[in-house]
This record gives C-alpha cells, structure tokens and sequence, in this order.
C-alpha cells in the first residue's frame, strides 16, 4: 500500500518528511483551502522530496492553462482533480503527461456507475468524504461503501483518516486499494504535519520501509541534517569519482576478498573480546573490552587504511596523501603505503610533529614523507586544511582521511571499513552470553571513527544504549576543551555540515586536550546526527579523569590504553550499570605512544 | 541593475579585478584600499571575509587573513566599516568568504547588510551549488546579489552545462589546479580550457595565478578580464600598491 501525504507547505515539515517512505506528496492549489500553498510557494519546496516521492498538485475546477503553468513551475508529477471535472479536462490533462487522480465525493448512496466514463482517463481515483465543500473535513465516510466499486481503476482512500484507524486499516482488502490518503489526521496546524505520529502509524501498517536505515546515509552524504559536501569545486571532481565508486568497489568479490584477507593475517583480526573480571567487580557489572589495541600498528586506524588502499589501488591512484594529529592514522596510512608500494605524504601540524616524535619517525622508517603544517596553530585542523590544499593542488592523488570527517563520502566509507569492530563484537558477544546485543557500548569521540565502527551494527537496536565520550580537557567551561557536542553549533568544517567549535564570528576555534587524537573541533556527520537525535548519550571526560581511569585499567587488567581509549574507561564512573548489564567497551588503541604523558602524571 | 551586469554591458575586455582581505594590513584599511583601488581605475573589487580555515587558499592570503583576524576583522564589522561606502564608491563590489561564516551570520541577516551597504555579490567557494539552489537561490534573488560560481580544468561538461544554467553574473574560471597565489604556466590545454570557458553565454574572468600585466594580458586575451589578489596583498604588505596598480596598465 503506498502512502500519499497531502496538505505540505513548509519546507522545515517536509525535511522531517523526507524521513518517511511518502510516495505521494500533495500540494494544495485551491486558494480556498486552508492548506492552500499561497502565491509565494517556492518551487524548490516540492523538489526537497527526492525523485521517488511524486508530486501531487491538488486542483478543484481551475482553468486548464493555469494547472498547466502550475505543473511546469512545481515539476508536478500528477494532478488530483478535486472539483466536478469533466471527462474530457481529465483526459487534457492526462495528455499534457501528468497522472490524473480524480476525486469523487462518496456517502451511503454514492453511485459508483457514475464512474465508468472516467475509467480510461483516469490513472487513479480518490475516495473522499463528501461534504459542503471540496473535501478537508476531517470526517472519514462509511467504508464499506467500498464495497460497492466493482471497477477497474485503483484508488486512493481519503477524509479523515488518523492515527487510530491504524487496526482497521489493516482489516480493509478491498483489491483495487493503491494508497491511503493522510492530511488532516496528522497536523499540528493546517499543513503542518506531525512527523512523528505519521511515523508511528507508518509502524504500526507495517509501512515504514526507511526504519531500518533512520542511521543510514542519504544519496546525498546526509545523516538526518548533518554530513553533505561542501566543497570548492576545484574539489569537485576527486570528490564525485569517490562518490561514483566506493560503493561499487566495496561491494565488490575481489575487495571483499582483498581485504577480509589483510583483516585476517596482516591487522590480526578478529581482535579478542576480553572479559574485563576486575574492572567488572570494580563498577558491579559486566564489561568486555574490544581490543583494538591488539591491531598491527596498535589501534583501530588500520581497519580504515587497509580499506582505504585498497580503494585507491582499484582506482589507479599512486601519490597517497593523508592528514594526522598524534600520528596513529599517519603510521597506519604509511604503513599500508609501504606494503603497496604508494607514494606517501602525510601531512602534520608543526606542534603535534615536536610531541609525537616517536611516530614522526615510525613514519619515516616506513618510508612516508612528513610534512609539518605551519599554518594556523598548527595541529589536526591545520594539517587536515593543508592536506585538502595538497589534494587541491594534485587532483590525481587519493586522500586518504582519518576519520569520520569530511565531504561525503568519507564520512560513510570510513564508518563502513570500521564496522568490522561492531561486526566482530555481535558475533563474539553472542558466543559468549548467548546474546548478540550489550546493554552498552561506550567508545571515545574526536572525529569519531572508533565509536562510529563499534556502533555502527547496532545502530538499529534500540536495546542498546550507545555511548560516545568526547574529551572535555580542563573542563568543558574552561575554554580548553575538545568537547565539541557539548559546547559546539552547527557549522561547516573540512566539507562536512557537523556540529562545530566556534565563536560567534564563524571562526573555527582551536579545541584542546592530553590526548592528541581527540583535539579536533568538529566531530563527524553521523555522530553529530546520533546526539541531535537522542540514539546516542555524548558524555565528555578530563584530562585528569581520563589518566586516572588509564591507570587504573593498567593496574586491574594489565592493560595500558592509548590515552583516547582511557576517556571511554573514564566513562565507567559516571554510568550507574545493574549488575546484569553486559557493557562493551572499545579500547581503541594501545597506551605504549602515550608513556610520556603517563610518566609525568605518575612518577 | 546590478553593478556587476552594469560592468559587463559597457565593458568586454580587460577587465581588472582585484581581490583583498578586509581589515589587512590594518583593521581600518577596508576603505582607504577600496578607494585607491577605484581611483586607480580598477573595475571590480572582491574584499575577502577573513575565516579561520581557508582551504582554497595559499599560503599568502592564509596569512594576511590570520593577520585580519589578529587585527579583530569580522563580517559585521566589515558590514560596518562598508556603511557610507557608496557615497564615493561606484564600482561592483564583491564580498568573497567561506560559508561557514555566512552561516553563522545568518543567511538573511547577511543579504539584508548586502543590500543596505550596496555590495552586488558573492562568491562562497564551498557553498555546494546544489544546495545553493535549494535553499539560497530565492533569498540571494530577492537581495539582487549575484552568487558568483568557480569553474576549474577539472569541470566536467556535465557539469559545465549545470553550472552555465545556474550561473549569474559572471563565471570565476580559475586558471589552474591548485590553491590561490601560484604561478600560471602557459599550456594548450589550457588555452583550450579558456576558450571553452570564454564561449559560454555567460562573461567569465581568470583567476588564480594572475600576478603581473604580462600574466594579466594573456589571461585576459582569453576571457572578459582577470582577477588579482596575492600580487595585491604583496603589495599591500609592502605598501607599493599604487606602484603595482600602475605597472598593470
């Protein structure tokens, strides 16, 4: 059964809209409704609809030039004819290449006969209530005068229809029912629908197709309002190539094969579910810890590069560019370089290049050149800007992101190449309590691509509660902090539409915290929509909080955590768990580049 | 009419355009630099909105942005500083940023101080044209401020074709592959580019590595005139630019 939505108006109300499956959206153009579009209706309005939804235009007796012009400006798909047109104005219309949905006023006496000379004309029909006027009562009629309609034609059923017609809905089984007909039913004013109880009626018929992917990028790069591509078009090619291709080479028998094999016996996966016994007795509940940190190159980042290059080999791309803060994405980007034989720049700001030493070197072992970012303050930001100018310069080049950042589709593709971790952590969780869902999974946040691997397969299980931590520094009102859901808006950084830190001017202002690979302003598009939404709780960690929680891992399980990882641990302490809960925590790297900073805290 | 459309009806060759950050070097040097530049018989004029990350730049307009921001640069002291403008100054003028502080500003907010100060247009490199359309196109309109679009070497004629419908204004052909402010060399390819560029419908101007009049003669061969902003904010920072102006004749 299809849905048609009639009565919109409002851009803002047809966004929400966009969510749901509508297969038809109508548009008022009779200026006695009080749902009627007005003069001013902007034709971009209907477009924000994709190409799958039609476009409805709602007409009662208007003169065929005037529903013509109409139909140009708004690229109606169908017309609905909502007065006494006669046969021969629907058959105008039909030729001028528009649907015709006729409409016919029923009630106990309806004569369905009087339809047999429209039945060639007419594509569809529409069954509403009849009343004084043209419809818009918000009384439903006598249903089972449907009965009745012998004909041939398929039919849309309209008036009145709410939210608590749901059961008897789904009772009707009348052969030539095409679609129901939802406008007044489901209003918080005329022409202002209530997305959230169509949702639920949606549901409840067992309609709502796009449930499943509520989490799931749109064609267009967007999860909900956050993600897209902004970028100057002297991007727009390298960008557009990746946009045609990654889903089709991900897709692919030989990537999949490629890279389930590198998975396998180079990154060392599946990494182990560690059943963390004294961490568990400590908070009195159940946690498990997804090591990551047992990765080659001891975090998460490789599960990304491997895919990543792989990618770029498919596409025939020699000259790799990346950007990194501490140098974890840096060593796993020159490390898969290596193993490819690729040319390798990774760009770092100049300040991170003087505190991650030991990495810039790992770097260079490997055989990538390090290029230190003087612009700005110097850190992730500046190399991320420095790394997009390189790839402006060298549209030939791959660049090779992080993180969950940037224009679409990295955001997607590399939330994808690091939903292994969810994957591995379904399976294993299952084997081991029988159920392949935790009550919590708790990841660290900065661009987010740690969080967005362990949350992704659960993304639609609302029985998970899913925790991202960001790093609040000093404190999130100390004006040192990178708690960016916390105190950040909405704005537009490294091509993505996120939620951002800035000031009042639009200037991107510097984040900070102990650890390097959380110290970014921005946060990806996907995480961003996750706490608009309320699917994920965003708790943030200091610096102070998160090295206490380090140590404490080390000493309970003889495991030093990278200092990112410690601010999920950090979270234990701030969560009130049963002791039945199974809570999974993703330990995103290993604690070994952090020695320094735990050194000066501890001895 | 606009002012820019003005511009390209009584004028269709050798166009000079010169781009400069506002508040550079000196917070209050917005207007002074506006009006040598019109003194100095420069035709169009696109101040930057100084942004923290500008990504399609190079490394002199980074700095000389950074130093506009130190100086305590923003748009809405742009706007302020842009107030009596238009008693003295008559060319097209041009407000040249990133999107993200538009946004921040408002939308509406923004087009409104557009109108009250006179400027006749935008270029927002990272506003994606297609959402420009969806959601700016009918406020832009309204304001009658042009939303000046970039095509480059990589454009595809797909996309050329989208981008010719939608343009207004004029098109900002940016000469080469790379960030703003470095060196143009001659090719047939690029050659090529240009006429491909200069027979649309639309007039067109050549940016990015335009620095001297040889390199602003040959661009300008090819199109409707050439666009100049780090050779300027060298000369602004050596504080030569009546010198540089002149030796562009």
């Amino acid at each position: 059964m299809k849905i048609k939505v009639c009565g919109l108006k409002y851009s803002k109300n047809i966004k929400e809209l966009t969510q749901l499956p509508v297969d038809y959206a109508g548009f008022i153009f009779y200026p006695k409704s009080p749902r009627y579009v007005g003069e001013e209706f902007e034709a971009a309005i209907p477009a924000l609809f994709p190409k799958s939804t039609r476009k409805v235009g709602v007409f009662v007796n208007e003169e065929l030039d005037v529903l013509l012009v109409k139909g140009e400006k708004y690229k109606l798909d169908a017309m609905q004819l909502h007065g006494g047109e006669s046969v021969e104005y629907c058959q105008k219309v039909k030729e001028a290449g528009f649907e015709v949905i006729k409409a016919f006023q029923m009630n106990d006496s309806f004569q369905f006969n009087s339809l047999d000379e429209y039945e060639n004309v007419c594509d569809f029909y529409l069954f509403d209530t009849k009343t004084e006027n043209y419809g818009g009562s918000g009384r439903k009629f006598n249903w089972k005068v449907l009965e009745n309609y012998k004909g041939s034609t398929p039919f849309f059923l309209s008036g009145g229809i709410g939210a608590q017609d749901a059961e008897q809905i789904k009772q009707l089984s009348h052969d030539k029912l095409y679609a129901l007909d939802l406008n007044s039913g489901f209003e918080l004013q005329p022409a202002k629908k209530n997305a959230d109880q169509l949702e639920i009626f949606l549901n409840k018929l067992e309609l709502n197709t796009m449930n499943k992917d509520k989490y799931a990028v749109d064609e267009r790069g967007y999860y909900g309002e956050f993600g897209g591509a902004y970028i100057p078009e002297l991007l727009r090619k390298n960008v557009d190539e990746l946009q045609e291709n990654y889903l089709k080479i991900l897709a692919s028998e030989q990537f999949k094969k490629d890279y389930a094999r590198l998975l396998d016996n180079y990154v060392g996966r599946p990494t182990p579910l560690t059943k963390a016994g004294n961490l568990s007795k400590r908070y009195g509940t159940n946690i498990y810890l997804k090591r990551e940190d047992l990765t080659h190159t001891g975090a998460h980042k490789i599960n990304n590069t491997i895919g990543q290059i792989l990618l770029a080999k498919y596409m025939g791309k020699k000259r790799i560019i990346a950007e990194t803060g501490a140098g974890q994405h840096g060593v796993a980007t020159a490390t898969v370089c290596a193993l490819f034989g690729l040319e390798c720049i990774v760009y770092m700001g100049a300040l991170d290049v003087e505190r991650q030493a030991p990495n810039v070197a790992r770097m260079k072992m490997l055989g990538a050149k390090v290029v230190p970012a003087i612009s700005g303050n110097q850190t992730l930001k500046d190399a991320t800007n420095e790394a997009i100018r390189d790839w402006i310069a060298n549209p030939e080049s791959f660049y090779l992101i992080g993180s969950v950042v940037g224009p679409h589709p990295y955001p997607d593709l590399v939330t994808r190449l690091q939903s292994i971790i969810s994957k591995e952590i379904r399976e294993q969780l299952e084997k081991e309590t029988g159920n392949p869902n935790p009550n919590y999974v708790i990841a660290c946040v900065g661009g987010g691509s740690n969080a967005a691997g362990a949350f992704y397969h659960y993304l639609n299980e609302k029985d998970v509660n899913l925790v991202a931590v960001e790093a609040s520094g000093l404190g999130v009102d100390s004006g040192e902090t990178a708690a960016t859901i916390t105190i950040g808006d909405i704005g537009f950084i490294h091509g993505s539409k996120t939620m951002l830190m800035q000031d009042e001017d639009g200037q991107i202002t510097e984040p900070y915290s102990i650890s390097a690979g959380l110290d970014y302003p921005g946060v990806g598009p996907l995480h961003a929509h996750l706490a608009v939404s309320g699917r994920a709780q965003f708790l943030s960690a200091t610096d102070d909080e998160a090295l206490n929680a380090a140590k404490v891992l080390a000493e309970s399980e003889g495991i030093i955590p990278a200092l990112e990882s410690a601010h999920a641990l950090a979270a234990l302490e701030k969560i009130q768990f049963k002791n039945d809960d199974v809570v999974v925590l993703n330990l995103s790297g290993r604690g070994d580049k952090d020695m320094e900073t735990y050194m000066k805290k501890f001895n | 009419m606009n002012r820019i459309d003005q511009l390209f009806q009584n004028k269709q060759k050798d166009i000079l355009s010169i781009y400069f950050p506002a508040g550079y070097p000196k917070l209050e040097d917005t207007l002074p630099t506006l009006q040598l530049l019109q003194a100095k018989g420069v035709d169009l004029v696109e101040i930057g909105i100084p942004f923290s990350d500008p990504l399609a730049d190079g490394p002199v307009i980074q700095s000389a942005a950074k130093q506009a921001l130190d100086n305590g640069m923003s748009l809405q002291l742009l706007f302020d500083q842009l107030k009596d403008a238009r008693k003295t100054i008559k060319i097209p003028l041009i407000l040249m940023g990133y999107w993200n502080t538009v946004y921040k500003f408002g939308v509406d907010a923004f087009l409104t101080e557009c109108q009250n100060v006179g400027i006749d247009g935008v270029i927002l490199p990272d506003l994606p044209l297609e959402e420009y359309q969806e959601e700016y196109k009918v406020k832009f309109e309204a304001a009658g401020v042009h939303n000046v679009l970039l095509v480059t070497p990589q454009t595809t004629d797909k996309r050329l074709a989208i981008i010719e419908k939608a343009a207004s204004g004029f098109l900002y052909m940016v000469s080469t592959a790379a960030t703003t402010g470095g060196a143009l060399q001659a090719s047939k390819e690029r050659e090529a580019y240009f006429k491909k560029i200069a027979a649309l419908d639309i007039p067109s101007l050549i940016g990015f590595g335009i620095h001297d009049k040889a390199s602003f003669q040959h661009a300008a061969s090819f199109s409707n005139g050439a666009i100049i902003g780090t050779a300027f904010i060298k000369a602004l920072e050596k504080g030569n630019t009546s010198e540089f102006l002149e030796s562009l004749q």
